[in-house]
């Protein structure tokens, strides 16, 4: 019985302040948006890393026909050259710091290109003498990168030594960045929600203040009186959560899974089945805030 | 049934206290009127009955229960056990008289069944059989009145209590509502009625006790609303003294006012 009137004292509030509470939906909405794309970059990061660091390697690379690198004064890295090096990444001083690797002919880059710039006209502009050959190195410990790139980098025939995973991490840090910004708007726009949650709360409360004043006079308890308040706020933050969640599945289904992968498919994008571990983050978040917010305000408008 | 111990209510520093020592005790099945000017203290009594106010000093008993010593979350069971009326009904406009009614019953956990089979007898208490279904703003004024007091009689709460609840009614309705009041407190409801309206008071010769600024000037059984005996601080003296209806009130020369509670139980 008791459920059942608190049930009904909850939608006869959600219908008397439904402007209000569709504000209070939206707002919710937007903020956990935000918070939820920063949580899917993080993933997004995760995601490459996992991908990325086993396969990324340090690359030495060879001189080319245009290479103007001191290394490179006598043109085109020979074979000569190319043996010594071979000889170089052999011999224990270095090998102990490498797991394997491997020569990647200019034919070799030339196909590698190919395959990664299918969909790109780039690749009919660009042919295997224009690409330089290389040194795949798997590195036992990324970390010791500075080591080979000082060992290699003054020898005859090398053009220079790359660390792909600086590239990459430069890539992870804009993508960082990116969330620290998302998280920033979400925060203001939690503030924005927060505010506009004990608004409602308050203005349902002053709109309901007859009821709630015979309630408080024939001994209802402060549970029944207070939670149909707390409750509607609940509702109404719940329900922006799970469009926020839906949104992010969205965003992964069809941004990502459909064209991103597709623009770039050697990229491993987030599966739209991992943005659903936010989902239930997102809608407990959005129930604590409006729980926290609702009582905050009740305790001051709402004497029992 | 409720008992003041010296009790003293001061809303504001600055400003006189609301109640003063009020020393009062109000049996169980009694039927009080609370009279005095408009702000000698006779809401600020009934509020500190339910524990809506704190009382400054003193201790005030309800049902044998300091309500000081009430934890806030146990307020609610004290209500339960006090209805209420106002001067201005506080129907809820939206709701028919049935509903108005359960309400009462809805908020406290009361089954829908007992609620089917209580609501309608106690419209019958107060005189409203067969209006279950109009709505507030079809009802007369004591008609309201009515629906008031079966929602506060509902859930059969020991003690009734009424702040002017006769203060918007003409006098023909306002006998009406006594007539309920009086029919309520026949079946043991300890009843205490706030009011400044002689005629009632004068026709229903209950207790009586008149405050001034705060202060219990006068508690005297099956009394007039005006005393019949002389009051300390009270300029005017009665030629008369021995007209009033009650020969057990206090001995005219003394002029202290007497406690003479439930003796007409
Ligand atoms: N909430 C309040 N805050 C401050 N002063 C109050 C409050 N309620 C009543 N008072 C003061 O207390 C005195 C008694 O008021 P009240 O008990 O309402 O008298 P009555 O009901 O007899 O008219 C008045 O002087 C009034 O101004
Ligand atoms: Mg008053």
């Amino acid at each position: 019985m008791r459920l059942a009137f608190i049930l009904s004292e909850i939608g006869s509030g959600l219908r008397r302040n439904l402007s209000m509470v569709v504000s209070v939906i939206l707002v919710t909405f937007v903020s956990l948006t935000f918070v939820g794309a920063a949580g899917m970059l993080q993933l997004q990061i995760n995601q490459m890393k996992g991908y990325w660091y086993d396969k990324v390697q340090v690359a030495i690379f060879l001189c080319g026909d245009g290479s103007t690198a001191a290394g490179c004064a006598t043109g085109t890295a020979t074979p000569e050259q190319q043996e010594n090096l071979r000889t170089l990444l052999e011999s224990p001083a270095v090998a102990q710091y490498i797991n394997d690797f491997q020569f990647e002919s200019k034919d070799d880059a030339y196909k590698h290109f190919k395959e990664q710039f299918s969909n790109s006209p780039i690749v009919d502009s660009v042919t295997p003498d224009q690409l330089p050959a290389s040194f795949r190195i798997n590195m036992k410990d990324p970390e010791k990168y500075q080591i080979i790139s000082e060992t290699f980098s003054s020898q005859p025939g090398v053009e220079t030594v790359i660390d792909q995973r600086q590239v990459l991490e430069r890539l992870f840090s804009v993508m960082n960045a990116a969330s620290l910004v998302a998280v920033i708007i979400a925060g203001v726009m939690i503030v924005c929600a927060i505010l506009l949650i004990a608004t409602t709360i308050r203005l349902s409360a002053f709109s309901r203040r007859r009821e709630t004043g015979i309630m408080r006079l024939v001994g209802a308890s402060k549970t029944v009186i207070q939670l149909p308040f707390i409750l509607e706020g609940v509702i109404a933050a719940v329900i922006g959560a799970a469009l926020a969640s839906g949104t992010l599945w969205a965003v992964a289904h069809f941004f990502l899974g459909e064209y991103m992968s597709k623009q770039y498919p050697d990229t491993a994008f987030i599966s739209p089945a991992q943005t659903l571990i936010l989902a239930p983050a997102l809608l407990g978040l959005g129930a604590t805030l409006a729980g926290i917010s609702s009582l905050l305000t009740l305790r001051r408008y709402l004497r029992v | 049934m409720i008992r003041f111990e010296n009790v003293t209510k001061v809303y504001d520093q600055t400003a006189r206290p609301a109640l003063d020592s009020v020393n009062l005790e109000i049996d169980r099945g009694e039927f009080a009127f609370l009279v005095g000017a408009s702000g000698s203290g006779k809401s600020t009594f009934l509020r500190l009955v339910l524990k809506e106010d704190r009382a400054t000093s003193g201790a005030v008993y309800v049902a044998g229960q300091n309500v000081a010593n009430i934890s806030s979350w146990r307020v609610p069971r004290l209500r339960r056990g006090i209805g209420v009326v106002f001067q201005d009904f506080r129907l809820l406009p939206q709701k028919n008289v049935f509903a108005n009614v359960a309400f009462a019953m809805q908020v406290i956990g009361k089954s829908r069944s007992i609620i089917r089979d209580t609501v309608p007898e106690v419209l019958k208490t107060v005189g409203l059989e067969g209006k279950e279904h109009r709505m507030p703003h079809e009802l007369s004024g004591g008609e309201q009145q009515r629906v008031a007091i079966a929602r506060a009689v509902v859930n059969r709460p020991g003690i009734l209590l009424a702040d002017e609840p006769t203060g918007n009614l003409d006098p023909t309705t306002s006998m009406g509502i006594m007539g309920v009041l009086d029919k309520i407190n026949q079946n043991g409801t300890t009843v205490v009625m706030a009011t400044h309206d002689d005629d009632i008071v004068n026709e229903m010769r209950k207790r009586v006790v008149e405050l001034r600024n705060g202060i219990v000037i006068r508690d005297e059984a099956r009394a007039l609303y005006t005393s019949m005996m002389p009051v300390v601080g009270q300029s005017r003296r009665f030629k008369d003294a021995s007209g009033r209806p009650d020969g057990s009130a206090a001995d005219p020369g003394d002029g202290v006012a007497s406690t003479q509670s439930g003796e007409e139980l």
